[in-house]
């Protein structure tokens, strides 16, 4: 041991101990991080952002933005081009009475089922018929009430159900 | 069922800067930097004995802090005594070639060993301006590194012994012990600088 400090009063030696860290506390309170390690951590953390940000994204990221896109154009191009109306066939054997001349001159079918139901009727039929005008407001047509026991001609769209699909008024 | 130990009240303002960051912001990051850069790099200092090494602890510490956040766990202690222990590990690492034969068990009683481990790795690096504080940091860097951790710890970075005892990895008893050996060993290295004596001595002497 060291007999300088035994002859110390051990208070005497704790004081000066004390008095000495303190010392060096006081000197240490003026040392600080060296100003240069901040920028390079905030270098290192957005690195560490980037590769995590490209790790915690899959390969394939850019499929699912795709699909939407390629669904909304599809879709656009849906509602904007109705899709056309199936030709009818030739049935030579058919009760339809043979569509009427200028019947080229006639309007637009008018849709009584969704249109992408009457594109997909296989086998539609165009039949010619006449009835009371009244029944136009059925299907929500504008119908005068002095007309309203005129006939009317019209052509029918039936699919091969017999259920009507679209309707044409031709006078 | 045991409960949890929840983190005290005034730790939630770092709790919430270490959420953000982990969340990528990097102004929470730099806030925690900011909070514990110096105390860290002073910590760094006195552990290794040289500015360069401490600052390269420093930067590898809040890497840590970066990198894995997830292993710092609020319900055992400060955010501060975490990154101590981190900083600590490091420093053992970059000073492993000079505290290898530093074993508790030999060094228990042997003052002489770690100072010759001091002054076998040349002259020592100036890193104060006073120059009795540097004096004292050199008696404390000549201590044996089990009982200079914790002399560190407790007396100038102000952590508990609590904290202490979770940086170290021991019980808070030998917190304790290890602390007032670490004062015996320094007071007689003070002694042997001539440290010891007070204004009253120094004037007697003249």
């Amino acid at each position: 041991m060291n007999p300088d400090i035994d002859r110390l009063h051990p208070a005497v030696r704790e004081a000066r101990l004390a008095e000495r860290l303190e010392t060096l506390r006081s000197a240490l309170a003026a040392v600080a991080a060296p100003a240069s390690l901040e920028p390079a951590l905030v270098d290192r953390f957005r690195a560490h952002r980037r590769r995590e940000r490209s790790l915690a994204r899959p390969r394939l990221w850019w499929l699912p933005p795709l699909a939407m896109v390629v669904t909304v154009a599809f879709v656009s191009w849906m509602v904007r081009v109705p899709p056309a109306l199936p030709v009818p066939e030739a049935d030579p054997g058919s009760a339809a009475a043979p569509a009427p001349a200028g019947a080229q001159d006639a309007g637009p079918f008018l849709a009584l089922k969704p249109l992408e139901r009457i594109a997909l009727e296989p086998r539609a039929t165009v039949v010619a018929t006449e009835f009371p005008r009244a029944l136009l407001a059925q299907w929500g047509l504008p119908v005068s009430p002095e007309r309203a026991g005129e006939p009317v001609r019209a052509e029918f769209l039936y699919s091969a159900q017999g259920e009507p699909l679209a309707l044409r008024i031709l006078n | 069922m045991p409960s949890l130990p929840m983190p005290p009240w005034n730790m939630q303002p770092e709790l919430t800067l270490l959420a953000r960051m982990r969340q990528g912001d990097e102004e929470a990051f730099v806030e925690l930097y900011r909070r514990h850069k110096d105390a860290i790099f002073r910590f760094a200092m006195l552990r290794t004995g040289s500015a360069a090494r401490a600052a390269d602890v420093t930067q590898e510490t809040f890497l840590h802090l970066m990198t894995r956040p997830g292993q710092y766990d609020p319900g055992r202690g400060s955010l501060a005594a975490w990154l101590c222990g981190v900083a600590r590990n490091l420093a053992r690492r970059e000073c492993a070639g000079r505290e290898d034969a530093t074993d508790p068990g030999d060094l228990a009683d042997d003052a002489t060993l770690a100072q010759d481990l001091v002054e076998a790795n040349g002259p020592v690096e100036r890193l104060l301006a006073d120059e009795t504080a540097e004096q004292v940091r050199a008696a404390i860097a000549s201590i044996a590194p089990h009982y200079r951790d914790v002399l560190i710890l407790c007396e100038l970075s102000e952590l508990s012994y609590a904290e202490a005892a979770q940086v170290c990895g021991i019980d808070i008893g030998t917190v304790r012990s290890r602390l007032s050996r670490a004062r015996a060993q320094l007071a007689d290295r003070f002694s042997r600088m001539g440290l010891m004596h007070g204004p009253g001595r120094v004037k007697e002497a003249s």
